[in-house]
């Protein structure tokens, strides 16, 4: 049973990129290879949406897809954000205050993968 | 349990080691915990979705067929029908698949559904207005079920993924935990029992070479 959880833990985040794009090359190429060797596919209506919240010489260093690291010592259901940019584009989708790194609580994160289901994943640490 | 319990040999190394597989344990336990709970809401707030999406879209699959019945009525079924079979059956939908917590999900795009009067294809001087408003509508209902299919599929393949995570986190605390946690109780009580025989015996011994000096 052991070696089933190790396995299970092993695996938790390989859902993960193997390297985080850009807005500006998402928008060419919308598709990023996965950890697990699997494909992922950005929304372009998500994309769309990213545009209009940051001005164009951003598009190259917001980074895609945007992690929400969640670990139990921040508490149940409870996530961070880092980065600037990041931080700055949740901020204006939830009406929060900006800054480099932000925790964002249950409902909020539920409301933030409701609008960016794609272009969000979650990162798991310990 | 039993069995697991006296086949362990009751040493400190062995009980450093059995703490480090607790902590592991824990650890793992309070990680699947957290994905499930990230999986939990996901599936909410797909449920959530799914709720709203499918009262639209009967809502307007029933508009639909009210305009395509008038239609019907206008121009006669058998004029309907002849001109659905004249018309172009094509729709440039997109399925790509997206990741959530490496649940596979497909998602369904229609890229161009709607289209204009002549991109049809059947005869625009034999058919009513009515009929173009009926294939209106229906072009609009298309694109809300592909957006309703990419849906239900993800909550039904998360649903999944989230009884196999259930069933890792009850697995820990349930049975694997508890079972670490008596091996260290059951080791910790042999030290300690070890440790007094060790006493008792050295005050026996201590005992006895006073009694032999005191017999000189």
């Amino acid at each position: 049973m052991e070696e089933v959880i190790l396995r299970e833990l092993a695996k938790l985040n390989a859902h993960l990129p193997k390297k985080r794009i850009s807005l500006k090359e998402a928008l060419e190429n919308p598709e990023i290879e996965l950890a697990d060797g699997g494909v992922h596919r950005f929304k372009s209506s998500e994309l769309e949406l990213l545009k209009t919240l940051l001005p164009e010489k951003d598009w190259e260093s917001l980074k895609l897809p945007i992690l929400i690291e969640m670990n139990p010592k921040f508490g149940k259901g409870a996530g961070r954000i880092r980065g600037l940019l990041e931080c700055k584009v949740v901020a204006k989708l939830l009406g929060k205050r900006e800054n480099e790194e932000m925790i964002l609580y249950l409902p909020e994160i539920a409301e933030l993968r409701a609008r960016l289901s794609t272009v969000t994943e979650y990162f798991f640490t310990a | 349990m039993t069995k697991a319990v006296t086949t362990l040999s009751p040493t400190r190394m062995e009980l450093i080691r059995l703490r480090r597989r607790i902590e592991l344990a824990q650890k793992g336990h309070d990680l699947l915990e957290e994905k499930m709970d990230a999986l939990m809401m996901e599936f909410l707030g797909l449920a959530r979705r799914i709720r709203v999406l499918r009262k639209e879209a009967f809502a307007e699959l029933l508009e639909a067929h009210q305009k395509l019945l008038k239609c019907m009525a206008w121009m006669g079924t058998l004029e309907t029908v002849e001109a659905s079979l004249e018309s172009l059956r094509e729709a440039e939908i997109e399925i790509a698949s997206r990741s959530i917590m490496g649940v596979r999900v497909p998602t369904v795009q229609a890229v161009k559904i709607s289209r204009k009067l002549v991109e049809r294809g059947y005869s625009l001087h034999t058919s009513s207005a009515l009929l173009d408003e009926a294939a209106s509508r229906f072009e609009e209902v298309l694109s809300k079920l592909c957006e309703l299919a990419e849906l239900e599929e993800a909550i039904r393949r998360i649903g999944w993924e989230l009884e196999r995570t259930r069933r890792r986190v009850n697995a820990l605390e349930h049975i694997l935990i508890p079972r670490l946690k008596s091996a260290v109780a059951f080791i910790s009580f042999r030290l300690d029992e070890m440790e007094r025989d060790d006493f008792v015996r050295l005050k026996r011994i201590k005992a006895m070479l006073e009694a032999r000096e005191w017999r000189k």
